[in-house]
């Protein structure tokens, strides 16, 4: 447990009766890329979720960076964590959401700095400063004023991924940062992630860009019913997929 | 093959600007004189009626009595309003509880306010020491903390305040329970996402965004209780419609007074409606592309282009980009 970023053992995960996470087991080692793929409804975007403890997880046992999420073990009893400690346990990974999620009552700049100033109580000057950097990162140094719906889809986007590195996180999660976007809109997406992924950041990504998930990805996992069917090395299982389901799958999204 | 048809069609059209003779329009013309003609006779009528004296009316309109009310409505109203505000937002996040205890203390409260009118509830607080001859604070069944005497606690003033304020809360409650809700629950989980605790994520997030839904209902509210606020006048609290009553009680210039008094609520209500505008412009920010013009751009419309102006300017000046692809069914 001492190296991984994420590890997940035997995690599950019910909403009423529906059995959404039936056991996952996985590990994501520091700078690694993990994709994540399976159907719609496999319970990718859930797992992501737990990893933040926006679920809690209903079984098994969840770390990031070595604590436990949403716990605290003391001899083998468990506590759970205030809304506090939580918070702050959020505050070290950033989320980007299929659908943005920008606040559009902000202007780009300020969706940037607004989790460092209110969270972390950084300096505002600091926290404009290195905003911008974060935009100039993500392509969008002449966009530091505008409002979410005067930006395209994919400055949206982008956005949103500055506004999740402002924070500084030590791991990054993605919930199909794609899906939402026109074709000819992807691609800068996509170059955002890759720089990313070049600069050391640990990710997992929910995608069904499987190209990305060749070019980038360390490791790929496919999920089917809450379960993990097969992972391994992008390359040979996008090649040579040992499972039915996993061929099912690939055939129909190749 | 379609496309070239098209293309040499297009060729062959002069790039002029159209000079067209505009469609008539004589209907437009008959229907604005009918009713400018129906408006001036009415109009007419009431200015000429004969025992109807102008004079009565410019000589109480700014009276001491009559500025005394038009004080203290304007003093109810704002006291009440803030009342309203405050405890229907605190009811409304009640209502939003998980605790199922809180929500249902919020959900009778509203029940009970919304469901009696506002004319009972203030005879209520006016005759309370009917009933009640002392209020006391403290636990039950203990000594209390704090006992004093209903009467001269709950004035005249205080029970207007308590009538109106109380009732207001219960359709604040509402209202602001409706902007809540009607932020996306998406803008909860990013900014949860980015470690912010529930308060923040209320205060910076979702009461920002859920203003613009609040606003205009508010000030529709804050309009209603400026004329709500007259029925006050059975507290004995002299607002202005109990200070006209007052003057007219004794000089019988009934229906001359109610014009004052009628003057002073147009004015008022108009202030506040030009206000709400503002207000309304202000917190459209990053809904709208454009933000609508404003009475004055209105008014300067009109006198030099002959039309209003639309009410979202064509015009726009940022690129617009065709609507999101979204296939995901539920994209949780
Ligand atoms: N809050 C919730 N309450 C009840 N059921 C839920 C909730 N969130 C997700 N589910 C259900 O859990 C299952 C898995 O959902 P999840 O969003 O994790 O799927 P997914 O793999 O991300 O699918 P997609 O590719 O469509 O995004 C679905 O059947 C969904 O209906
Ligand atoms: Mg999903």
């Amino acid at each position: 447990m001492g190296k991984q970023m994420v590890l997940s053992e035997a995690v599950h995960k019910r909403f009423g009766r529906l059995e959404v996470l039936q056991g996952i087991d996985l590990e994501v080692a520091p700078k690694e890329v993990m994709c994540l793929i399976g159907p719609s409804g496999s319970g990718k975007s859930t797992f992501l979720r737990c990893i933040n403890h926006l679920e809690k997880i209903d079984a098994g046992r969840l770390w990031v960076d070595g604590e436990l999420v949403g716990y605290r073990q003391q001899g083998d009893k468990l506590y759970e964590l205030g809304d506090k400690e939580v918070c702050r346990k959020r505050s070290e990974i950033g989320m980007v959401f299929q659908r943005f999620n920008l606040f559009p009552h902000m202007s780009a700049l300020e969706n940037v700095i607004e989790a460092p100033v209110r969270v972390k109580g950084e300096n505002e000057q600091v926290a404009v400063e290195r905003g911008r950097a974060m935009l100039d990162r993500v392509g969008l140094a002449d966009k530091i004023d505008a409002y979410p719906n005067q930006l395209s889809g994919g400055q949206q986007q982008r956005v949103a991924i500055a506004r999740a590195l402002a924070m500084q996180p030590k791991l990054m999660l993605f919930d199909e940062p794609t899906s939402a976007l026109d074709p000819e809109l992807v691609g800068d997406v996509l170059d955002v992630m890759r720089q990313l992924a070049l600069d050391g950041m640990t990710m997992v990504v929910v995608t069904h860009e499987m190209g990305f998930a060749r070019e980038v990805g360390d490791s790929l996992v496919f999920m089917d019913s809450g379960i993990i069917v097969e992972a391994g090395k992008p390359r040979d299982m996008l090649a040579n997929p040992q499972h039915e389901r996993t061929k099912l799958f690939l055939s129909k999204v190749l | 093959m379609n496309v070239a048809a098209s293309g040499a069609g297009a060729a062959k059209i002069p790039p002029e600007a159209i000079k067209a003779i505009p469609v008539r329009h004589p209907w437009r013309w008959v229907s604005a004189v009918v009713v400018l003609a129906v408006f001036a006779s009415v109009v007419y009528q009431i200015a000429t009626a004969p025992r109807l004296k102008w004079d009565v009316v410019g000589e109480w309109l700014f009276h001491q009595s009559i500025l005394n009310g038009v004080r203290v409505t304007v003093e109810l109203t704002i006291i009440a309003m803030v009342i309203g505000v405050v405890l229907g937002a605190l009811l409304a996040v009640m209502r939003l509880s998980a605790n199922p205890v809180v929500s249902t203390v919020s959900w009778v409260y509203i029940w009970f306010f919304r469901g009696t009118p506002v004319l009972v509830q203030l005879f209520f607080w006016y005759n309370l020491q009917l009933v009640l001859p002392h209020i006391s604070v403290g636990i039950p069944f203990t000594p209390a903390v704090w006992q004093a005497d209903t009467l001269p606690l709950i004035s005249p003033f205080l029970a207007s305040i308590l009538g109106l304020g109380l009732n207001e809360a219960a359709y604040m409650a509402e209202i602001v329970r409706a902007g809540i809700i009607s932020v996306e629950q998406g803008q909860t989980e990013a900014a949860q996402a980015l470690g912010m605790t529930r308060a923040q994520v209320m205060r910076r997030i979702v009461l920002p965004q859920a203003m613009r839904v609040i606003i205009p209902p508010t000030g529709n509210e804050t309009i209603s209780m400026l004329k709500t606020s007259s029925l006050a006048y059975i507290t004995t609290v002299q607002e202005l419609f109990r200070s006209q009553e007052l003057i007219a009680a004794f000089n019988y210039r009934i229906v001359e007074l109610l014009i004052v008094a009628s003057v002073w609520y147009l004015s008022m209500t108009s202030v506040l409606t030009f206000g709400q505008y503002y207000l309304e412009r202000y917190f459209a920010r990053g809904s709208a592309r454009q933000l609508p013009p404003t009475p004055l751009q209105r008014f300067r419309h009109i006198l030099f282009q002959g039309h209003a102006p639309p009410p979202f300017p064509p015009a726009d000046p940022l690129p617009v980009y065709p609507p999101r692809r979204d296939d995901s069914g539920q994209g949780m």
